[in-house]
């Protein structure tokens, strides 16, 4: 039985293995823009698109107070909370930028998620196919992508 | 022979439906396991004699063999309210009971059946397969916790501080108890399966081999984890006075003597 | 506290058979202070030792045995130990399959005494 919900099928194994091995109880990988690529965890739709939207504008906030900084990038965050803790980071692959979005709860730990993030970041960038030839981006094309990718993310 | 008693029953059945040979023609019927034709036969007659003992019976001996075993009881337990020495609600609840298992209950019955009713050889017969039943089911049921108990017979601490599980966290044999006595051997046998899996990860992903065993010296007692099979995992626990060295050597023990327990077992 | 500690890591590696002593925050799975040979992974340890040690401390509770103060996991190929150092931190040692555990653990014994 499958637990993630993928748009993208190359994200499928490296994300299960995270998961599996990290304990998250869930997990978003997302673009910059926090256009969702796969999730596991999320019962509602709601949930989705608040958690991927707020994780794209958590992380490119503290990626400018980097560049204010003067250093490249802060390649991963963490906030750890009472029962719960919360997981940035980003990666490169071939297609482009991403970000894993990951909470976990007691049984598992920071440490852990940052051992298996790595190791999910590896299995992306192999997974991942290469980048498309760029074209224009037409407002209506990334729309109508949009909102193709959430309707099947809901299974609609 | 037999066919002519059900015939000649049919014929004087047929002959006066509304006599009380409908009794003896439904329990023929059932008997001869025509029990849609029983149940026919027994209710008309209730209708006719919505107060006979032996029709009601009857029923209930049918529903017993249709498998309404609910109704069949409530029946003969009515029947004994009205006559606490009914030969037949006895016989048919003792019959009852001992298809549930209930084997003390079924001789009880069985037994005031009897008491009321020496010589009936239906209440005997009753009697003597309950009892074979009775010894049958203890035997098994011995045999098994018998078995579990000599797993580790001879081992220090066999009988509170050994305990062999599977991977998925299921007893298998042994016992664990606390110092204070309390038994925790499935509460145990769970978690261990779950540090079992976090050991043989992280030897993996260490690079230290194969996992051989994990010791815990904690704060009450000392614990010894190791996997006497690929499919199941040994806990030895003793008090804090046992040098993890000896304990190392008493598990390995018992290990052995659960590997030749485990390849004993029928599966 | 930490600095105590974190300066007996320096002795621990001393111990026969250690390629690496750390101190780890047991909540997070943190490396806190670390003293690895080349190539051993002190972030890797620090997650797994800790999460181990969590895992056998639900297990030390529900067999009665209490909380745990000290693990030995024997691998075919090497050895992880870890020890409770009070205050969320943990010392551990991994090295080969013919580690010192016995001095190992005395070591860390000594560190958490004079770090109290």
């Amino acid at each position: 039985m499958r637990r993630s919900r993928v748009i993208e099928a190359w994200t499928y194994e490296p994300l299960e293995r995270f998961v599996r091995e990290s304990g998250a109880r869930l997990t978003l990988v997302m673009t910059p823009a926090g256009q969702v690529l796969a999730q596991f965890g999320f019962a509602r739709a709601v949930d989705v698109m608040a958690a991927a939207a707020l994780g794209a504008a958590v992380f490119a906030s503290s990626s400018e107070i980097a560049r204010l900084l003067g250093n490249l990038e802060f390649s991963t965050l963490h906030h750890r909370g009472h029962r719960f803790g919360i997981f940035l980071g980003g990666c490169a692959v071939p297609r482009g930028r991403l970000l894993a979005l990951v909470i976990y709860g007691e049984d598992s730990s920071v440490g852990l998620v940052q051992l298996f993030f790595d190791e999910l970041v590896r299995g992306l960038q192999e997974a991942a196919p290469e980048q498309e030839r760029s074209r224009p981006v037409l407002a209506a094309d990334f729309e109508r992508e949009l909102n193709d990718s959430l309707a099947s993310l809901f299974g609609r | 022979m037999m066919i002519d008693e059900l015939t000649s029953l049919v014929d004087e059945y047929l002959r006066s439906p509304r006599s009380l040979a409908f009794v003896d023609l439904a329990e023929r019927l059932r008997t001869e396991g025509r029990l849609e034709a029983a149940v026919r036969v027994a209710l008309t007659g209730l209708e006719h004699y919505p107060t006979l003992s032996a029709a009601y019976d009857v029923y209930a001996r049918i529903l017993l063999d249709i498998g309404d075993l609910d109704r069949a009881e409530t029946i003969w337990r009515e029947l004994l309210e009205r006559d606490r020495r009914h030969v037949g609600a006895l016989t048919g609840l003792g019959g009852l009971y001992a298809r549930k298992g209930d084997y003390d209950s079924a001789l009880d019955h069985l037994e005031r059946a009897l008491s009321v009713d020496p010589a009936d050889p239906a209440v005997v017969q009753a009697l003597m397969r309950v009892r074979r039943a009775a010894e049958d089911a203890e035997g098994d049921a011995t045999s098994a916790q018998a078995s579990e108990q000599t797993l580790f017979r001879g081992l220090d601490g066999a009988g509170r501080g050994m305990l062999l599980a599977d991977r998925h966290g299921q007893m298998l044999g042994g016992r664990l108890e606390t110092p204070a006595g309390d038994e925790v051997s499935e509460p145990a046998a769970a978690h261990v399966a779950s540090v079992a899996r976090e050991a043989t990860r992280t030897a993996d992903m260490l690079g230290l081999g194969p996992w051989l065993w994990l010791t815990i010296e904690a704060a009450a007692a000392n614990l010894h984890l190791s996997a006497p099979d690929d499919q199941s995992l040994l806990l030895v626990v003793r008090d804090r006075s046992m040098p993890a060295g000896r304990l190392a050597r008493l598990a390995e023990r018992a290990a052995e003597t659960a590997r030749g327990w485990l390849g004993e077992q029928i599966l | 506290m930490i600095a105590p500690l974190a300066e007996a890591l320096d002795r621990m590696t001393r111990v026969g058979g250690v390629w690496g002593a750390l101190l780890v925050a047991a909540d997070d799975g943190l490396v806190i202070a670390e003293a690895v040979m080349e190539g051993i992974k002190p972030a890797a340890i620090a997650a797994l030792a800790a999460s181990l040690a969590r895992q056998s401390g639900i297990a030390s509770e529900a067999a009665g045995a209490g909380t745990p103060r000290f693990l030995h996991l024997q691998g075919a190929a090497g050895t992880l130990a870890v020890m409770s150092a009070g205050d969320g931190l943990l010392l551990v040692a991994v090295g080969s399959d013919e580690m010192n555990v016995g001095l190992a653990r005395l070591e860390m014994l000594r560190a958490i005494e004079a770090a109290e």
